[in-house]
């Protein structure tokens, strides 16, 4: 550990001749094949949550054909948002960061582009099949037992190219976006396998199925998606302000602990479990306390002197507006399972809204960030291929979208809680009153989606420059 | 922190963690766990506790899980100090592992957008949840249950009215000369809804205990309400 310390790394300097290496040389196929695949998948997750959103206004509303009733519509959701966007958003990040600061070239680019599009026909057939009624049953672990082998095996391709590209570095000193992406990379096959043999392959008997789900769903959040974001901010931020991170001490205690402390949670209180477990995910959620402190300390020292650059460049507003949002559903969680505060807000939509918080401020963000940033760098291109203007109104209509929605949700849940704490409030009454808040949040809802969707229409804008450039260049040629 | 495999083997330590925490040791000590006695209220005697599904309720939990009802709905009520679960009817005692041991997807459910459905077997009938399933607000204005038409069928009368038609509170629902006929699955949800009753009292959630009243003791007879034989027998 001294080591690192002594050796206070200036990424910025190591970097133009990391990205030769890196990207300029490879084939950027696999990587953009996971990127675009993860943002249209998180087109059709907001677009599912959009539509249950307004079910709530008019509970008819397309309630008639099976494939299209909440339950279903909100189970592909998370599906889609999990497995479509999340998943191979944190792997096609990891992979670009591995091969960045490792200095590396990507290892088997064609078997990490099948595993891409096998991923994606996966989660298609998973996705269609929810809505035909295939779901497991298991919150954030809907995808059907016959996709999960699908699943891991496109996991596999990409995840041993991953690996390959890592043992491949150049650079023998590790940064701590490594750790993180090495973390999330080994975390996801660990959890989902043994989700995969204990709910569906050879299921635990009664509720222990109820305490593995709420286990899986709460390492795939804390942990994997955790590690994902915070290895992108990680790099981003000292690396665009041209500084470097303050501590590698405070980033190897927030890597950790999250990975130690992140992992013990996720089961509400009054489960009916034995006692242990529950106050052992109590401890272990509260403790998340030590990664949240580390990570915000560590960050506002390395860029305490720079506040006003941070609003200069779009990779940067997304990452650190992402990053404040993690803390902020990190506190929330930690508040959330304290034992007075759970026993009012536990099952209402303060869970929901705290998820919304983490799915799409927090990571949705940072991925957006990050592909800012490397997309036009996989195709040879600047970032102003990016149009400046489709870009600001994405920011702001994801911001304030998520913020809307996070709001509202947190009203309502708060509300319903302490409205049903009081047994003389009729359910159906208190569903009633706290319904306007909710009604309010479609209103985030939209404009998630009409972000996503100008996202869509700009990364499409920088494909078509980048053929056309690719087009010229072969005409120039004799 | 420079050596990928050190990484890797700290990385296994932390996993192994917390799976031997949350999956192992649960297994351990919830994995073998049987059928019991229920505690006896009264003078009944012990019974047998829970008592398997019937087959139609079991294919009435895959309509439950295909349709993502646990979406909305909990099946687990809570104890007296945490929160108005208890107060508000839905069960009589706090909700324990050994409810579950016959379910198959065990789905608890993590939001309460319905209300809790652990007990809803003891609380509804077979037509007033086909009255909730074919149109909520049929039965409570402003509810944002959607209506489950897809699980109905809307069919001319024959010679006959089908005999398990449902009863719509009002007249005009269905159009003149039409009936609301349940399809299979409709049926096989009502019977799984149905089989929902945590209502065996057992060691760990004893019934409450008995007010105690001014009345002169009968020979012995209020000793008998909570009887010494209170654990369970673990076959």
């Amino acid at each position: 550990m001294s080591a690192i310390a002594s050796r206070t790394p200036t990424i910025s300097r190591n970097l133009p001749q990391a990205q030769q290496a890196g990207a300029g040389a490879s084939c950027p196929v696999g990587m953009l094949a996971l990127f675009a695949g993860a943002v249209v998948w998180l087109f059709i997750a907001s677009l599912l949550g959009l539509l249950n959103s307004l079910k709530f206004h008019a509970p008819g509303f397309l309630a008639g054909e099976a494939y299209l009733s909440y339950g279903r519509v909100h189970a592909a959701q998370n599906a889609a948002f999990l497995y479509g966007f999340g998943v191979p958003a944190a792997l096609g990040l990891g992979l670009w960061l591995l091969c960045r600061l490792g200095r590396a070239v990507l290892a088997g680019p064609a078997m990490v582009f099948i595993g891409a599009i096998l991923w994606n026909i996966a989660v298609a057939l998973g996705a269609a099949a929810i809505l035909c009624g295939g779901s497991t049953g298991f919150d954030s672990f809907e995808m059907p037992a016959w996709c999960a082998p699908l699943l891991f095996l496109a996991y596999l391709f990409i995840g041993v190219c991953a690996l390959l590209t890592f043992h491949q570095r150049q650079e023998g000193r590790l940064y701590p976006s490594q750790w993180f992406v090495v973390g999330s990379l080994f975390w996801f096959p660990w959890i989902f396998s043994t989700a995969v043999l204990v709910l569906l392959c050879v299921p635990a008997r009664g509720v222990l199925q109820a305490s593995i789900a709420w286990w899986y769903a709460h390492n795939l959040d804390t942990v994997f998606l955790g590690f994902a974001g915070l290895a992108s901010a990680f790099y981003f931020i000292p690396k665009l302000l041209s500084r470097s991170l303050h501590s590698h001490y405070q980033a190897a205690l927030a890597f950790w602990t999250l990975a130690l402390f992140g992992s013990w949670g996720g089961m509400p209180d009054g489960a009916p479990l034995p006692s242990w477990i529950i106050s052992l995910a109590v401890v272990g959620t509260v403790l998340t306390a030590v990664p949240i402190l580390a990570v915000a300390t560590n960050f506002y020292q390395t860029v305490r002197q720079d506040l006003g650059a941070l609003d200069a460049d779009p990779t940067l507003r997304f990452t650190y507006v992402g990053l404040i949002f993690w803390v902020i559903a990190g506190a929330q969680q930690i508040v959330g399972v304290l034992p007075s505060v759970s026993s009012i807000t536990d099952f209402t939509w303060f869970g929901v809204a705290q998820k919304e918080l983490f799915h799409y401020g927090f990571f949705a963000l940072t991925v957006f960030g990050a592909l800012y940033y490397i997309v036009p760098r996989l195709l040879g291109l600047e970032n102003s291929a990016w149009h400046p203007r489709l870009l600001k109104l994405h920011f702001y209509l994801t911001f304030l979208g998520v913020l809307i929605s996070y709001l509202s949700l947190l009203v309502a849940g708060v509300g319903q809680g302490i409205l049903l704490a009081n047994a003389a409030n009729s359910f159906p009454d208190v569903m009633r009153r706290t319904m306007m808040p909710l009604r309010v949040s479609t209103v985030g809802d939209l404009f998630v989606v009409a972000g996503t969707v100008l996202f869509l229409l700009n990364f499409a804008g920088v494909l078509v420059q980048s053929c056309r450039q690719c087009c010229m260049a072969r005409k120039e040629r004799p | 922190m420079n050596s990928g495999p050190l990484l890797f083997l700290g990385l296994l330590a932390t996993m192994a963690c917390s799976w031997t925490g949350f999956v192992l040791a649960p297994q351990l000590q919830l994995g073998g766990l049987t059928q019991t006695n229920t505690v006896a209220v009264g003078d009944a005697s012990p019974q047998t506790y829970p008592v398997a599904q019937p087959g139609l309720a079991h294919a009435g939990a895959e309509i439950y899980r295909a349709n993502g009802c646990a979406a909305c709905h909990t099946e687990m009520v809570r104890s007296l100090d945490l929160g108005s679960d208890l107060h508000r009817g839905w069960g009589i005692r706090r909700s324990l592992a050994e409810d579950y041991l016959f379910e198959q997807p065990v789905m608890l459910g993590s939001q309460r957008v319905g209300p809790d459905l652990a007990n809803v077997g003891r609380l509804s009938d077979t037509n007033g949840l086909f009255v909730r399933l074919y149109d909520s607000r049929l039965i409570t204005p402003g509810s944002v249950m959607p209506p489950y038409r897809f699980l109905f069928e809307t069919r001319k009368i024959g010679l006959f009215p089908a005999r398990d038609a449902i009863v719509l509170p009002f007249e005009d629902a269905a159009p003149p000369g039409y009936e609301i006929v349940p399809r299979p699955q409709a049926r096989a949800l009502a019977a799984y809804l149905l089989s929902l009753r945590q209502d065996g009292y057992l060691f760990e959630a004893p019934p409450p205990p008995q007010p105690k009243t001014n009345a002169v003791p009968t020979n012995a007879a209020p000793a008998k309400a909570v009887p010494a034989a209170a654990k369970p027998t673990v076959k």
